[in-house]
């Protein structure tokens, strides 16, 4: 399937979807913010629910901002369906939480294999657990290299995707 | 080794998190429309259970417990929790920023997801040794992914599927979700002791 950007709608089955809106327009980039959507967004109280990250840092929605390159004329304001490749996501989720999970079972188990104490324990899956995060920065640099991985433009949201929320 | 292999065993898929336990319900019901975004959900749901879970056995064993403060446990795991969220936010932001804006959207929904807090409380209940813990810890989250991208697949059929208006949504979500839960009662005759 030919991976045009501005024209063709990619279809869901090899995107992930999501919405989000035109907040500043520089020239050919446009910066774009996601909607923030509940755990589930699916009842009709989901517009004041409560449980939308309590002041976390993804909560500030402008911490997520992201820029489009080449878009189709946006404007500011608009809501528009971006697109990220399914298993660009699947893989940047491995590289960013596998790779130190596996890294502070690895510290852990060896510190628990060498001296049999909790304490000891404690201190080797924390030290895995940051030389994990050190691997999975080298790895997420790889995979996002390529510029595969960024987020794409795939139509302009219509009365379809009305109700914002992961698709 | 067999002990461990078996406490996961029995967390993933005899103490399901979700199917036997009936914890983290919102976010199995919200973010399983695809099997990406359950796959994505579930992993950042791991790390989290994971690390927070190591940090509420350390506060359980060296300060609640010592100081006789065990009534604070709740309000300080939930504590913990919170902070384990915004740390992973931080670290994801720091090791990628690109990585943070594809992923952050899932962070702040582990937040509000009940079934970190009852893993943390269940592992206290168990009187388990640190590594005991993580590993159960870790199973347990496992077992949340495998049924959220199990669940997700089926959601992704009943969706090409016909069915009747009144079923259609979450009645029949609410229908599969209780299947699911009987096949995976058969696991319960599979002894782990």
């Amino acid at each position: 399937m030919p991976e045009t950007m501005h024209t063709l709608d990619l279809g869901p089955p090899d995107f992930v979807e999501g919405t989000a809106r035109v907040v500043e327009v520089a020239g050919s980039t446009a910066w774009l913010e996601p909607e923030q959507t509940t755990s589930c967004g699916h009842c009709a109280a989901s517009a004041a629910c409560g449980a939308k990250g309590l002041g976390t840092i993804a909560n500030r929605i402008a911490a997520r901002r992201f820029a489009l390159t080449d878009h189709p004329g946006l404007r500011v304001g608009e809501r528009v369906v971006v697109g990220i490749r399914s298993d660009a996501l699947v893989k940047a989720a491995l590289t960013a939480y596998a790779i130190p999970l596996c890294t502070l079972f690895l510290g852990g188990g060896l510190a628990q294999w060498a001296w049999g104490q909790d304490g000891t324990t404690i201190v080797g899956a924390v030290t895995g657990l940051f030389l994990g995060l050190g691997a999975a920065r080298l790895g997420a640099a790889r995979l996002f290299a390529g510029g595969t991985s960024a987020p794409r433009f795939l139509r302009r949201a219509g009365p379809a995707d009305c109700q914002p929320g992961l698709k | 080794m067999q002990e461990y292999l078996l406490l996961m065993v029995g967390a993933i898929l005899v103490n399901n998190v979700i199917l036997a336990r009936f914890l983290g319900l919102c976010s199995f019901m919200g973010v399983t429309t695809r099997v990406d975004t359950a796959m994505g959900m579930g992993l950042a749901t791991t790390f989290v259970i994971t690390v927070s879970s190591m940090l509420n056995w350390a506060a359980q064993a060296y300060l609640l417990e010592p100081f006789g403060l065990g009534y604070l446990r709740t309000v300080v795991f939930i504590l913990v929790i919170a902070g384990a969220v915004q740390f992973t936010e931080m670290t994801v932001r720091k090791v990628s920023p690109p990585l943070f804006q594809m992923l952050g959207i899932y962070l702040p929904l582990i937040t509000t997801n009940c079934a970190v807090l009852g893993v943390a409380l269940l592992l206290i209940e168990g009187r388990m040794s640190f590594i005991e813990s993580t590993v159960f810890a870790f199973a347990s989250s496992i077992g949340y992914s495998l049924v959220m991208v199990i669940f997700a697949g089926l959601r992704e059929r009943l969706a090409l599927a016909e069915i009747p208006r009144l079923f259609a949504g979450p009645p029949i979500g609410f229908i599969t979700a209780g299947l699911l839960a009987l096949a995976f009662m058969g696991f319960s005759g599979i002894s782990t002791v």
